[in-house]
């Protein structure tokens, strides 16, 4: 069940963001949908279930973008891994607060890694001030929307194999 | 002494003429007794409540069914509104999606190359590149490194391809570079991608005349793009006393937030080499 959610979100997030937020004003400079993905599956999925979506996402990512290859693929493996060190490490009551620094850092994390590609590949400086304003709004949007992507990411998955249980029992009683 | 029978005719016709005598004086008379006044006092009001009380029930069973008529003809034209809004947009889109493709088959007319027209599908999932997705691609004839074009002016490159559909590398994607010249004074220099809206064209060397305004067209020298595509205009002209070139920012006359249908251009490379041999 959970596999059949995790392709439906996948699917839903990626053509989301390349069909219908970029035209969506004020969303143009929005922040990469997958990251609350990578981190929700990173939170809350075992290792064998999450990673290899991680890695088709980044996949995916990579070819849909004009970056260099890998670059989608080097940011949400090391994000993924980073979120589970940083959770095994940190133990602090207010979960909520530290999703939501973690979406921030998520979204801080891979712009970075974006922009130091666009730097190696003899970008101008001038760019720079540019740079420095999308990042500044995705970071921002990413804390303010971020943790709500989560928690909906969790409902529905929960609600979704809750569904899935109960038809399955029914499907078991009249069979 | 008479009989009963006789008695009781005689009685009858009497009866009969006091009752037309009667009736002959009181139509004559134009005035009432009284009793009439007493009637109607008593009875007009149970009249006026019963017949009010008719017509309120009869005028409210006429406007229920009124208001229901009304509800589902309200209800019809409703439909009917929303459907002609409905219709008013797709014609609107279709009138705009005309006007474009006009522009686009004007513009496939002026072009001497074999021409691909495709739409814009998907766009770039990060900010920092700069390329669309477009629902063409090997089994139309597309290959890499063809370009894309637009009435308005140069689009891009295709740098991707799969059976179906093509990813197309943006002029202003900072990988970009275009071969070109200023059409006033035929400068030649190169226009490379900003990731910005806007592009920036280097080597034009200081002697050479670039002004504010100058519009700027492919040269045909890179192999590319064929020549004399319009690609941008002239917006800023920056000049470093230690530097030989001139530092000029172009403003590209394609708006690349609203691509919707592009054409690619095919087998350009080959028609330009077999020309110049």
């Amino acid at each position: 069940m959970s596999y059949f959610f995790n392709i439906s979100a996948c699917l839903f997030l990626v053509i989301m963001q390349t069909t219908v937020l970029p035209y969506l004003p004020l969303m143009d400079k929005f922040y990469d949908l997958l990251i609350p993905f990578i981190i929700y599956l990173s939170l809350s999925r075992p290792v064998r279930e999450s990673l290899p979506f991680v890695l088709f996402l980044g996949f995916i990512m990579d070819n849909l973008s004009g970056g260099p290859f890998g670059l989608y693929l080097t940011t949400y493996f090391w994000l993924y891994v980073g979120v589970k060190g940083v959770m095994t490490f940190i133990q602090v009551g207010n979960r909520f607060f530290i999703i939501t620094l973690i979406v921030g850092g998520g979204v801080l994390f891979e712009n970075l890694i974006l922009l130091g590609a666009f730097a190696i590949l003899g970008s101008r400086q001038q760019f720079a001030g540019d740079a420095l304003g999308i990042i500044a709004v995705q970071v921002l949007w990413a804390i303010t929307t971020g943790s709500l992507f989560l928690l909906f990411f969790k409902n529905a998955q929960s609600r979704l194999g809750v569904g899935f249980k109960r038809v399955y029992a029914r499907t078991k009683e009249q069979g | 002494m008479f009989s009963r029978k006789l008695v009781l005719i005689v009685g009858f016709i009497v009866l009969i003429a006091v009752n037309i005598i009667g009736l002959s004086v009181t139509s004559r008379r134009s005035t009432t007794f009284g009793i009439e006044r007493i009637a109607i006092s008593a009875i007009a009001p149970f009249q006026e409540l019963v017949t009010r009380s008719l017509r309120f029930t009869r005028d409210i069973w006429r406007q229920y069914f009124y208001l229901v008529t009304v509800a589902r003809e309200n209800h019809v034209l409703m439909n009917q509104l929303s459907q002609a809004i409905k219709n008013k947009n797709q014609w609107h889109e279709t009138e705009l999606a005309n006007t474009r493709l006009r522009d686009l088959i004007d513009f496939q007319k002026n072009i001497s190359e074999r021409v691909v027209a495709a739409e814009v599908i998907g766009k770039d999932p990060s900010a920092w590149f700069k390329t669309v997705i477009i629902d063409k691609g090997e089994a139309d004839g597309l290959s890499r490194g063809l370009p894309v074009v637009i009435s308005q002016g140069i689009v891009g490159q295709v740098i991707e391809i799969s059976n179906h559909y093509s990813k197309v590398m943006l002029m202003v994607d900072s990988n970009s570079a275009v071969d070109s010249l200023v059409q006033r004074t035929r400068a030649r220099g190169v226009i490379k991608g900003e990731s910005t809206d806007q592009c920036r064209l280097e080597y034009v060397l200081r002697k050479n005349d670039v002004r504010v305004g100058d519009t700027i067209v492919s040269s045909g020298l890179d192999g590319v793009y064929p020549k004399g595509l319009r690609i941008g205009f002239v917006s800023r002209v920056i000049e470093h006393d230690a530097d030989i070139f001139h530092e000029v920012i172009i403003s590209p006359f394609v708006d690349f937030e609203k691509l919707e249908e592009v054409l690619v251009v095919l087998e350009v490379q080959k028609q330009d080499w077999v020309s110049r041999q």
